[in-house]
């Protein structure tokens, strides 16, 4: 224990065993943080390019997760939760190989597509229907998140004649930008013609000695990647290096607020930058990387 | 308090570089919320404050009198790290 904590106070607290600067601010340190953010960049732009995508997506947004976060949002507020409709994926799908097609950010097309046809194309008759759009997430409850603090949007997820829904996440260009476009759609099948249950098998990821009870308030089994192709599913890969980034900025300006402060308070002088510019410069830095994990909705 | 008196003590002493600095930070967290999405922009805006970054330190360095070889190496070390970090999150 005595260790643990003589090894913190080394790392990040100016001392004698560091020459009177934090470890972890080094330059040995630093140069270890470079050439281990550079294998990084050159092993992620190698996989890239080697398992077929080539264009710049970097996003962790999956049908069964936004499906997930749609009901719960419903559920939160007192109402029946959406089943979930390859029909109405289907014409997700359909709506945003359109948008990239004809290069259009809408919900109507230039040659006056509206989202009606699609969902009457993929062979889904309703009496109700509504289309929610988001595109640059990297995130599935950022898209959700968006989506529920724009009044026009929450409404659509909260509208309760809506019994099915179906998701799309398609990566393409549109407008000459790398993107990945989120569609959602709503229905509620016209009466009558109401589709049949699916005969779907319970998935062998539900633990066997789960009660009826609990089966039947499981969420239903949607496929992981309801979009073009299996090369562009989304791995967790981006949400872990998310967090590991912020980890890592928050540990590298906590000693440098550790090493200002001891510094200045035993009055050192070093060779060194300015803490307080790297601090302003770090603090920016994730700011910045919260900005550029937020997308657009329509 | 300590560690406020000291800041205030930095930023009274050098009040031109520390407002020039904290002004293209706020710019920079404005672009990229003007060019939201579009890759390539975020990645030139990112860049440019990281050189900024790294030049900033020089300046400040040579004003002050304390320019050194291993100062500028952790300028370089810190800004071309965080580049790379964020370079896959914008363009992987």
């Amino acid at each position: 224990m005595k260790n643990l904590v003589d090894s913190i106070h080394h790392l990040f607290i100016p001392r004698h065993t560091n020459n009177f600067r934090s470890k972890l601010l080094h330059h040995d340190f630093l140069t270890i943080y470079l050439a281990f953010a550079l294998i990084l960049t050159a092993s992620v732009t190698h996989i890239q390019n080697t398992s077929g995508s080539i264009l710049g997506y970097a996003t962790d947004i999956s049908p069964q997760k936004l499906f997930e976060l749609t009901n719960q949002e419903r559920q939160n507020a007192g109402l029946n939760p959406l089943e979930y409709n390859e029909k109405l994926a289907n014409a997700a799908k359909k709506k945003a190989e359109n948008m990239f097609e004809k290069d259009y950010w809408a919900h109507y097309g230039p040659s006056g597509e509206t989202p009606w046809e699609f969902i009457l194309s993929a062979g889904y008759q309703y009496e109700f229907a509504g289309e929610n759009l988001a595109k640059n997430f990297l995130f599935s409850d950022g898209v959700v998140k968006a989506w529920m603090d724009s009044p026009t949007h929450r409404e659509n997820i909260m509208r309760k004649e809506y019994t099915d829904v179906g998701f799309a996440v398609v990566n393409g260009v549109i407008n000459g930008e790398e993107t990945t476009l989120v569609v959602q759609m709503f229905g509620k099948p016209l009466y009558g013609v109401a589709e049949q249950p699916q005969e779907k098998e319970p998935q062998s990821q539900v633990p066997a000695e789960q009660t009826e009870k609990d089966l039947a308030a499981a969420p239903e089994t949607v496929p992981e990647t309801s979009v073009l192709a299996e090369d562009n599913a989304p791995t967790p890969f981006y949400s872990i290096f998310l967090d590991i980034n912020m980890i890592f900025f928050a540990v590298l300006i906590l000693a440098l607020i550790l090493d200002f402060y001891f510094a200045t308070k035993l009055n050192l002088i070093h060779i060194k930058g300015k803490n307080l510019i790297h601090i302003i410069f770090l603090s920016t830095i994730t700011i910045g990387t919260i900005v550029i994990i937020k997308g657009s909705i329509l | 308090m300590h560690l406020i008196k000291q800041i205030q003590k930095e930023f009274k002493k050098h009040p031109f570089d520390y407002l020039l600095f904290l002004t293209v930070c706020v710019f920079f967290v404005l672009a990229l919320n003007i060019f939201k999405g579009e890759r390539l922009l975020e990645f030139i805006i990112l860049l440019a404050f990281v050189s900024f970054y790294i030049i900033w330190g020089i300046y400040h360095h040579i004003i002050e009198n304390t320019l050194h070889l291993k100062v500028v190496l952790e300028y370089i070390l810190i800004g071309f790290t965080v580049l790379f970090l964020i370079k896959i999150l914008i363009m992987p």
